[in-house]
């Protein structure tokens, strides 16, 4: 008897759940919510795991066949009840419910309704086979969509949105200051929860005009005077401030982020400003100018893994190999003149032969053996082979290092016909090249025809001709002293 | 027992590895003791701090800093930072809304008056940056749009040493690092067989003030991060040389057995000053090669004697060390600290200045032109200048023939080339009367940082534990200036 009455209780638990759901849902506009209720729908984050877990199992055992115990699919229908509702009271918190909302609130609403309707077709054993399954089936669909856009409202629409694609996107040449940077900034850190669906402080922050309209606190964006914005005051808060924005946990501004905000408010807010509008000192140029710089670490990032004993074993006393930065695998190697010159140092290199992006062999006694090892270092952007015996010949081998940004040869022994070779690489900025057998015009030719290289040929003539007349010690006083 | 007793000697040098090693408890601990590490659960972006040291944090500028330390104070009124108002004005007394409440050394504290002193020199614009450099500096003038002078440095001590500690370690009290060796500590040596940190030092005829071996210290890091003083003349560095009789191969063996005693007492006692002694003796023993190697400048071409002037043959000098700075920085060595001693002019003002000028001018643009040439300022860092500025005021009677300026912190001029900084720029004003900075000003924090930002270290995430407490070169404070790197 005990076992029946307790059936029963089920059944009027789930009937007044559902009730009371459907009163709520038909009379949103005019429910007004006690305190200490609205504060039972901040509960809603955590209790929405139970019904999607008891449902999935439920439906699980379902589908293969098993049979179901009524108490858990009673257990489930009432978690989804629960959830239903307190989802009601949390969305009442929110003024305006955007699209996400939205369809979270109905199709969370309509899966109460469907785990309702599965009970009672239980309880009455009213179950067809093939209705049941189809019921079981769409109800999957409906946590998993649920739960999709539950997802979209706390964590942000493109959340999911795999990798983001905004971010890999390159700052145009000459960028838009609002779209391109700042508005970069405020999409990466603030509008996961200022945008039209989560409104956090009734605040967006999508748009100029949205932040001039401000949030609860106003003042959001005062249009040429940074100090007074709320969206920087905030951002300058002690984290453990309440009122500091972007809160605790959530990913931070750097400082030039903030610099950025800053400068770009001050400077009136602008959506039109260009990066070509600032004058160069001022300060937002050299911070937007930083952002714009291509991050060597990511290019790197592809070079294969290298571990750090096969960079100990190929290291000696006189070639020390070191990764450029933190754990990245692209290396600098530096030779310095050993007592005893052995060019299989360089050549057993070949290991790290793709990871090489800096080689420095200036002074040594290199040779043909070695620079055609050099040659195979493909990825190497910086390479010093000055005050070496190589010529014409070694260095034709060169002409495979397309990567190469920065060339020292000066004092060594290549002609004009080397000049060729140098015209062949690409991506070449620098080029340190004097005391070597090319002529004057060939170098002229070259400058000529690379207007982007970089050329120095030595230190100025008229400037070596002023230190040596001008000597501000010379011997006659030394031998007075 | 005796282990026992030598762990109560070191109790905190037994390290979580001693312990576990020691106890051989083996995998279970030292699973456990990854569960220790704090950031495991923190989740993003692995913590700086966590990166191995001896790599930059992130992509470098600058590998190596050339410093050239102009130690008792240059006066900016006769360097860098043109006033002309200053001799419109000359006579007249400092007003006190400019001074606002200054702290003034015990040299002029007691003056009634503050008597405003014209520059003792003529000033131009140079350059495509037309920046103003004095008539002191004709060559250094040559060189205006290779450097970046700054010259809105701030600092908080007014006299010498507080003011030097300062600027090398980034506190007024002795006993924390020198920059040079924190940045030995984080960015590792670059040539195995030199020390990764070197000093040189030099002395003008001026007013100077003492140098003392605690600026080049590695305070609490491990001592193998410490300055070597390289001295000029037969012996750079003392003691390096083998008494005679010993041969090479003997020295070697000996080297070896006191290695394996110290290797036995390390396990004893857990102490790391042991092993930075091993490696230390190690060093030595090739630097016994490379530094006769690296001192000897007879492989110069006379254009490059010529370039630093004749001067720099002599040993010991200013010009000397400045073509040494080079050949030290080509060999790899991370920071080279040179100090010139004899910028404190009270008095004198005038012929100290010139004589002191003399020294610096030539062969510190001479290095500059030199290092640009070699494709050498791409990724080395010049700075010059000295601990604080000097008064716009006369100490003393007032006395335009022969007059001096007393201890100024609150802006000074500085410049500094290459290394990821903006060359031919103008950074930073002072108002009129050259005593408060109006525009970007600069802490000696902030050059600390930006300092360690060219070289590709984050200042806040380089640390040392030390007696229970965190520290860094810039402590609590300091930031990047931006502005400042190309």
């Amino acid at each position: 008897m005990a076992q029946k009455s307790r059936v029963r209780l089920i059944d009027q638990i789930i009937f007044g759940l559902s009730v009371f759901l459907a009163f709520c849902l038909v009379f949103d506009s005019f429910v007004e919510l006690p305190v200490l209720v609205a504060w039972l729908g901040r509960w809603h984050p955590v209790i929405l795991h139970f019904p999607i877990v008891l449902l999935l199992i439920t439906v699980f055992l379902g589908l293969t066949g098993k049979q179901i115990p009524v108490n858990l699919l009673a257990i489930a229908v009432i978690s989804v009840l629960v959830t239903a509702i307190s989802g009601f009271f949390l969305g009442k918190e929110a003024n305006v419910k955007g699209d996400l909302m939205f369809w979270h609130q109905w199709l969370g609403s309509g899966l109460a309704a469907l785990a309702v309707l599965w009970y009672w077709l239980v309880r009455k054993d009213l179950q067809q086979k093939i209705f049941t399954k189809v019921l079981q089936v769409v109800l999957i669909g409906m946590v998993l969509f649920t739960g999709h856009y539950g997802g979209m409202v706390t964590h942000g629409e493109d959340f999911l949105a795999l990798p983001n694609k905004k971010r890999l996107e390159k700052i145009p040449e000459n960028p838009l200051i609002y779209q391109d940077i700042v508005g970069r900034i405020l999409d990466d850190r603030c509008v996961s929860c200022h945008n039209p669906n989560k409104k956090k402080g009734e605040l967006v922050m999508t748009g100029i005009n949205e932040m001039l309209k401000g949030g609860e606190a106003g003042n959001t964006l005062v249009v040429g005077d940074p100090e007074n914005s709320e969206m920087i005051k905030r951002l300058h808060l002690p984290l453990e401030e309440e009122e500091h924005m972007p809160p605790e946990g959530k990913k931070q501004l750097d400082g030039s982020e903030i610099q950025i905000l800053e400068r770009w408010i001050a400077l009136g807010a602008s959506d039109t400003l260009r990066l070509n509008h600032l004058t160069s000192s001022e300060p937002l140029a050299a911070l937007i100018n930083d952002l714009m710089q291509p991050d060597p670490m990511e290019q790197w990032a592809k070079l294969p893994q290298v571990a750090d004993s096969t960079i100990q074993r190929l290291s000696s006393d006189y070639l020390t190999i070191s990764r450029m930065a933190g754990n990245s695998n692209a290396l600098s190697v530096d030779v310095f003149s050993p007592p005893e010159y052995d060019a299989n140092d360089i050549i057993s290199l070949k290991r790290v032969a793709t990871n090489i992006v800096e080689l420095d062999v200036s002074g040594l006694p290199i040779g043909k053996s070695e620079v055609d090892e050099i040659a195979t270092f493909q990825n190497l952007e910086w390479l010093e082979i000055d005050k070496t015996p190589i010529g014409d010949v070694e260095f034709e081998a060169l002409k495979t290092l397309q990567q190469l940004k920065l060339l020292k040869i000066f004092e060594t022994n290549i002609t004009d016909q080397s000049i060729a070779v140098v015209k062949s690489l690409q991506n070449l900025k620098s080029l340190y090249l004097w005391e070597t057998g090319v002529s004057e015009d060939a170098m002229g030719e070259m400058i000529k025809e690379m207007p982007s290289l970089q050329v120095e040929a030595g230190i100025d003539e008229e400037v070596r001709t002023f230190f040596v007349a001008n000597d501000s010690i010379p011997k006659a006083e030394e031998e007075n002293k | 027992m005796e282990k026992d007793k030598a762990k109560e000697e070191n109790p905190l040098k037994v390290n979580r590895r001693h312990f576990f090693s020691q106890l051989s408890v083996g995998i279970g601990s030292l699973a456990l003791g990854s569960l220790l590490i704090p950031d495991l659960f923190k989740g993003g972006t692995p913590e700086l701090a966590a990166q191995p040291l001896g790599i930059p944090h992130f992509a470098p500028k600058a590998k190596r800093i050339i410093y050239l330390f102009q130690a008792g104070a240059p006066s900016q009124f006769e360097t860098f930072d043109h006033k002309p108002m200053l001799r419109k004005r000359m006579g007249e007394d400092l007003p006190a809304s400019v001074r606002n409440g200054q702290r003034l050394t015990g040299m002029t504290a007691g003056q009634d008056k503050f008597p405003l002193m014209p520059p003792a020199v003529g000033f131009q614009q140079h350059g495509k940056s037309g920046t103003w450099i004095s008539d002191f500096f004709p060559h250094i003038a040559k060189i205006a749009d290779d450097i970046t002078v700054v010259r809105s440095m701030h600092t908080e001590a007014i006299n010498h040493d507080p003011a030097i500690t300062f600027f090398q370690t980034g506190s007024q009290i002795s006993g924390r690092p020198s920059m040079g060796s924190w940045l030995s500590y984080g960015l590792g040596s670059e040539n195995k067989n030199l020390p990764s940190f070197v000093v040189l030092t030099s002395r003008g005829k001026g007013n100077s003030q003492g140098l003392y071996s605690k600026l080049w210290s590695s305070g609490f890091l491990d001592s193998k991060h410490q300055g070597v003083l390289m001295r000029s003349g037969k012996d750079p560095v003392l003691y390096l040389n083998d008494p005679d009789g010993l041969s090479r191969s003997d020295k070697r063996h000996l080297l070896d057995h006191v290695s394996s005693l110290n290797k036995m007492h390390h396990v004893e006692t857990g102490d790391d000053e042991i092993e930075s002694r091993i490696a230390q003796y190690e060093m030595a023993y090739r630097m016994q090669m490379s530094v006769p190697d690296v001192m000897d400048i007879s492989k110069e071409s006379e254009a490059t004697i010529k370039l630093y002037g004749e001067d720099c043959q002599v040993p010991g000098t200013y010009a000397a060390n400045a073509l040494q700075a080079r050949r030290l920085a080509e060999s790899g060595v991370r920071f080279i600290q040179l100090y010139h001693q004899g910028w404190d002019q009270h008095g004198n003002l005038h012929n100290e200045m010139a004589g002191q000028a003399k020294d610096v001018d030539q062969a510190s643009a001479a290095l500059v032109l030199d290092l640009k040439q070699r494709g050498m300022l791409e990724d080395t860092l010049v700075i010059w200048g000295g601990e604080f500025g000097r008064s716009n005021y006369c100490q003393g009677k007032f006395d335009v023939a022969n007059y001096g300026r007393d201890h100024h912190p609150r802006a000074f001029s500085i410049w500094m080339a290459g290394g990821g900084i903006k060359p031919g720029m103008n950074y930073g004003k002072t108002d009129e009367f050259g005593y408060n900075i109006v525009e970007n000003p600069v802490h000696i924090n902030d050059f600390h940082a930006t300092l360690m930002h060219a070289m590709g270290l984050d200042h806040e995430q380089l640390i040392y534990k030390y007696q229970g407490r965190r520290f860094r070169l810039t402590d609590v404070a300091g930031n990047v200036i931006k502005d400042l790197l190309a």
